[in-house]
């Protein structure tokens, strides 16, 4: 068999992982420690919830324990899914066939704080708002910064190739990894960067294998150590909310906003008429703004006092200079600050005749460029439209288009709707309905030459299927790397439709 | 709804015993839980994770409280039983932070009152587990204990470790003249009573230098708000009933809670008990001390020469939002350097030292409050100080591996308003009897 199937997972592997990792409280094979290590924050078949289960957690402290794990995983053809804070959109920590769940949670120490070169090495474990407690009183910090900041971890971060809302200034997860310590699905532990060096950011020597590693979800591989940037902490930041009575006015001051050469700006997120009707009628925590307001715009800036004092100044003439309304230093600097908690939203939407049920968000995400982006945005919402008309357990949250290119805010966007689910309605017939909009939400972003993800990952039913697609005349490629490393398809397997690198032999060994 | 039936709008974690369970008990629990669990469950974001103190050392999900709610949604899915997942919730300390934290709580609590309630799951569940006999060796001792000698065993589980609680609750009191009855009531909590007397000598000779009258019960039991906490329902009613009878026989009105544990208890688990016939008014101890010390009835004049931070004990920062008083006597007092850090950054603080979480894990609460301890030295002081009984023992016996002394915030006003204090900090002295014990 090539292909890991579930599960092989006995008394004998639960044996071997305890003499791995020395310490059996850190071995969990009972049925809790099965069932929490099963979901993540996206919608989940609770009705297929036991489908999911690993077969035993482990909780390892060191990359020569997760090494042995995995030797024992590839020997045995066992499945491993590597979980981190397990709060990713799209189920890259979630197990598709059983097997081991390696929890990197214990490995949350900070090894080295280099203020010379400017680099803090870390294990997988630790989340970025304890990281950037410690590191504050040195002056920096790690401006790794997604909604999830309170809760994601740094590895999931890599794992998923995480999107950061200030990357205009500070570069996403993958820009601010230098390198990292990587345990391939063989179990050999390999250091991979830019070049050799731990701490350099950019280098010409050999194939620049840290991006290979970086947002594989958890198919290539187990980050056991990263080493990441250290910025100053920023002496002043700066949020302006501008509101307009039309989504392309709203969108030309975006277009203006980003192309305007200040190198200050950290991030600009346009709000359009879906969000603004959402956030009036079902967020209470959100500042009501009159009914002629369609769309709004936020910039936010970061650096020093002197770049900032001038650079606002231009940012109040650009905001306005479609027709925008400063909404007021307070909305501004109250919304911005509070945009991490603004990452669930209320836990209620509306079924078509306004009844209130109880649903969660889901966001769906997309790499998209600016050009693209005011028709996306009426295709997806038709495409919500026709869902909640058909059966009615989803509500159309509106949409956010982030900037998302690294160190410049023109280019790409991260483009995200949100979508209302009443999740207790699940069912099986429900379930597809779900997927099957995924799909179509994908299939737009691929017509207009984006990619399906910006920053959630591929691997969730209805997205993974389109990944072939999307990777073009780089799939082959991509499913020869994947066999090379993998070559038993323990890793993460039935992800992102890699099983299809295993296809041409047949099933047998490669 | 009579006296003895409880609000169930006040405390559902306190209404889940039912002596006459006949088999359903856990599908009572997941039905009366299970929307408040999907509330979670179907949001998962684990914004409560970082901040939880138990989770922060044990790095383990299931000790999350997105386990907790998790956990209800797949025994009503009958993935688990109780029986399951009953070790996941001995693993809470109940500070609360993670109710605070919750980003359902956040954005929908104020308007919808839909605050995720976590600290009630984990009392309805505990309380489920002794229904199925699902008892926790320590709890069910200390317990038994508890039910015996009418007040917690705080000096010690083995044989003859605690005396008789009746005999020897006012002890502390030695040389007070404090009468037995009056309209004001102070409660002394049985680790203030036995173990820090120190506590309770402090802010009984503040009571009296400012000026308020108060009396002592005739005969105090425990709260019962540590059973209550750890599932022992029916326990924590009876002994808020026998409380509740001595406060009406001496025509109480107002009870004095010396810390925070017993002012939880009081004003939330009593009304639930008692419903609207609890008419007692509860006054914080601390909030007493800082009006006293605003209203100028008790003189700080003795400088204190230290150089202090303070630790929001969970139980007023976290679940009562009262952070500002201690802070105020803090500044009131001179010589004092006092380096604060904000409530909101110490949400993720704790001792360790809560729902019963010392007597069960006591390896964790020890490794909770080393890192409290870490934290306070890195800001360079030499004492702690703290605002809750409970939390000084475990920080005490961090505080000595750091070099930190860990005073109570009256013993440090007591101090420097002159007052010769007395007691003991932590517990009489070993190989003493018991009525000689005195530091």
């Amino acid at each position: 068999m090539s292909v890991a199937m579930k599960s092989a997972v006995d008394g004998g592997v639960i044996d071997e992982l305890r003499a791995i990792i020395g310490d059996d409280t850190q071995v969990l094979p009972n049925l809790t420690s099965r069932v929490n290590r099963t979901r993540v924050p996206a919608p989940f078949p609770v009705h297929r919830w036991a489908d999911h289960m690993p077969d035993v957690a482990v909780l390892p402290t060191a990359a020569e324990q997760v090494s042995e794990v995995v030797k024992l995983a590839n020997r045995l053809k066992i499945p491993v899914v590597t979980r981190a804070g397990g709060t990713g959109l799209a189920d890259g920590a979630v197990p598709l066939r059983g097997g081991i769940l390696v929890d990197v949670k214990l490995m949350n120490k900070i090894k080295e704080i280099d203020l010379t070169d400017r680099a803090v090495t870390v294990g997988p474990g630790i989340n970025m708002l304890k990281l950037n407690e410690e590191l504050k009183r040195h002056g920096v910090f790690y401006p790794d910064d997604p909604a999830s900041y309170p809760c994601s971890l740094v590895g999931g971060r890599i794992g998923a190739s995480g999107f950061s809302l200030l990357s205009a200034r500070y570069g996403h997860t993958r820009d601010l990894v230098m390198s990292m310590q990587v345990v391939l699905p063989t179990g050999e532990i390999v250091e991979v960067g830019e070049g050799g060096g731990r701490k350099l950011r950019k280098s010409s020597t050999g194939f620049h294998l840290k991006q290979l590693f970086m947002g594989h979800q958890g198919t290539l591989g187990i980050t056991t150590e990263a080493t990441l940037e250290l910025v100053p902490r920023p002496e002043v930041e700066f949020a302006a909310f501008f509101a307009f009575d039309d989504y392309m006015k709203a969108y030309q001051t975006v277009g203006r906003l980003t192309k305007s050469g200040l190198s200050t700006i950290a991030g600009v997120v346009l709000f359009d008429e879906w969000k603004l009707a959402y956030l009036r009628r079902d967020d209470e925590a959100y500042i009501p703004q009159p009914p002629w307001v369609k769309a709004v715009v936020a910039v936010a800036m970061y650096g020093s006092r002197t770049e900032l004092e001038a650079a606002s100044r231009r940012v109040m003439e650009l905001g306005r200079s479609e027709g925008g309304k400063y909404l007021g230093d307070e909305i501004s600097a109250g919304d911005w600050a509070s945009r991490h908690d603004r990452y669930a939203t209320p836990l209620h939407g509306r079924l078509r005749d306004g009844q209130v049920v109880p649903m969660s968000w889901h966001c769906e995400d997309a790499a998209l460029n600016y050009s693209v982006l005011p028709k996306v945005r009426e295709e997806w919402h038709a495409i919500v439209d026709r869902y909640i008309d058909e059966y009615g357990i989803f509500d159309d949250w509106g949409m956010f288009a982030y900037t998302s290119s690294a160190y410049k805010p023109w280019g790409d966007y991260l483009v995200e709707i949100d979508v209302g689910i009443w999740e207790q309605m699940f069912n099986e017939e429900n379930w597809r309905a779900w997927v099957n909009l995924k799909r179509e939400i994908a299939e737009v972003s691929l017509k207009y030459g984006g990619s399906i993800t910006s920053c959630h990952g591929a691997t969730r039913e209805g997205d993974a299927g389109l990944v072939p697609r999307e990777m073009g005349s780089a799939w082959e490629v991509v499913k020869r790397i994947k066999r090379a490393l993998d070559p038993n398809n323990v890793m993460n397997p039935g992800k992102q439709s890699l099983d299809e690198a295993y296809a041409s032999t047949n099933g047998k060994q490669p | 709804m009579s006296a003895n039936v409880p609000n169930v709008n006040a405390d559902p974690g306190n209404v889940n015993y039912d002596p006459n369970g006949d088999g359903k008990l856990q599908e009572e629990f997941v039905e009366k839980w299970r929307n408040n669990a999907y509330g979670c469950f179907t949001s998962g974001h684990k914004f409560c994770r970082e901040v939880c103190p138990v989770v922060q050392v044990t790095r383990n999900e299931n000790h999350s409280p997105t386990a907790f709610h998790a956990n209800i949604v797949g025994m009503e899915k009958g993935l688990v039983d109780v029986e399951d997942v009953a070790d996941d919730y001995i693993h809470c300390t109940q500070c609360g932070a993670c109710e605070l934290r919750c980003p359902n709580t956040l954005f929908t609590g104020d308007f919808y009152r839909n605050r995720t309630q976590t600290v009630s799951v984990v009392k309805a569940m505990r309380a489920l587990m002794v229904d199925k006999g699902l008892h926790r060796e320590q709890w069910k001792l200390w317990n038994r204990l508890t039910d015996s000698l009418k007040n917690e065993p705080v000096l010690g589980v083995e044989e003859n470790g605690q005396p008789n609680g009746q005999e020897h609750v006012r002890d502390w009191a030695e040389g007070f003249d404090i009468p037995i009855g009056d309209e004001t009531i102070m409660f002394v909590d049985c680790e203030a009573a036995f173990y820090r007397t120190s506590y309770t000598r402090a802010l009984a000779q503040l009571l009296q230098m400012g000026g308020v009258e108060f009396g002592l019960m005739r005969e105090q039991w425990c709260c019962g708000g540590p059973a209550a906490e750890m599932g022992y329902v029916e326990q924590s009613r009876r002994f808020a009933q026998h409380n509740v009878d001595d406060w009406r026989a001496v025509g109480a009105k107002r009870i004095i809670a010396v810390e925070p544990h017993d002012y939880v208890h009081f004003t939330e688990d009593y009304p639930a008990y008692f419903g609207e016939d609890f008419d007692f008014e509860i006054v914080l101890a601390l909030d007493l001390v800082a009006e006293l010390i605003r209203d100028g009835r008790i003189k700080l004049e003795k400088p204190i020469n230290r150089v202090v931070t303070y630790h929001d004990p969970c139980r007023l920062n976290k679940r009562k939002g009262i952070h500002e008083a201690p802070r105020e006597i803090l500044r009131a007092i001179p010589g004092l350097t006092f380096k604060d850090v904000d409530h909101v950054t110490q949400w993720s603080y704790c001792s360790g030292g809560g729902g019963g979480l010392i007597i069960e894990k006591p390896e964790i609460t020890a490794e909770i409050s080393r890192r409290r301890l870490t934290r306070a030295s890195e800001l360079e002081v030499n004492t702690l100080v703290s605002a809750c009984v409970w939390s000084e023992r475990p920080l005490t016996a961090a505080g000595e591996e750091a070099g930190i002394d860990v005073m109570d915030i009256f013993e440090l006003v007591a101090e420097s308003a002159g007052i010769e204090v007395g007691g003991y900090t932590s517990g009489p002295r070993v190989g003493a009897d018991f009525e000689e014990g005195s530091a």
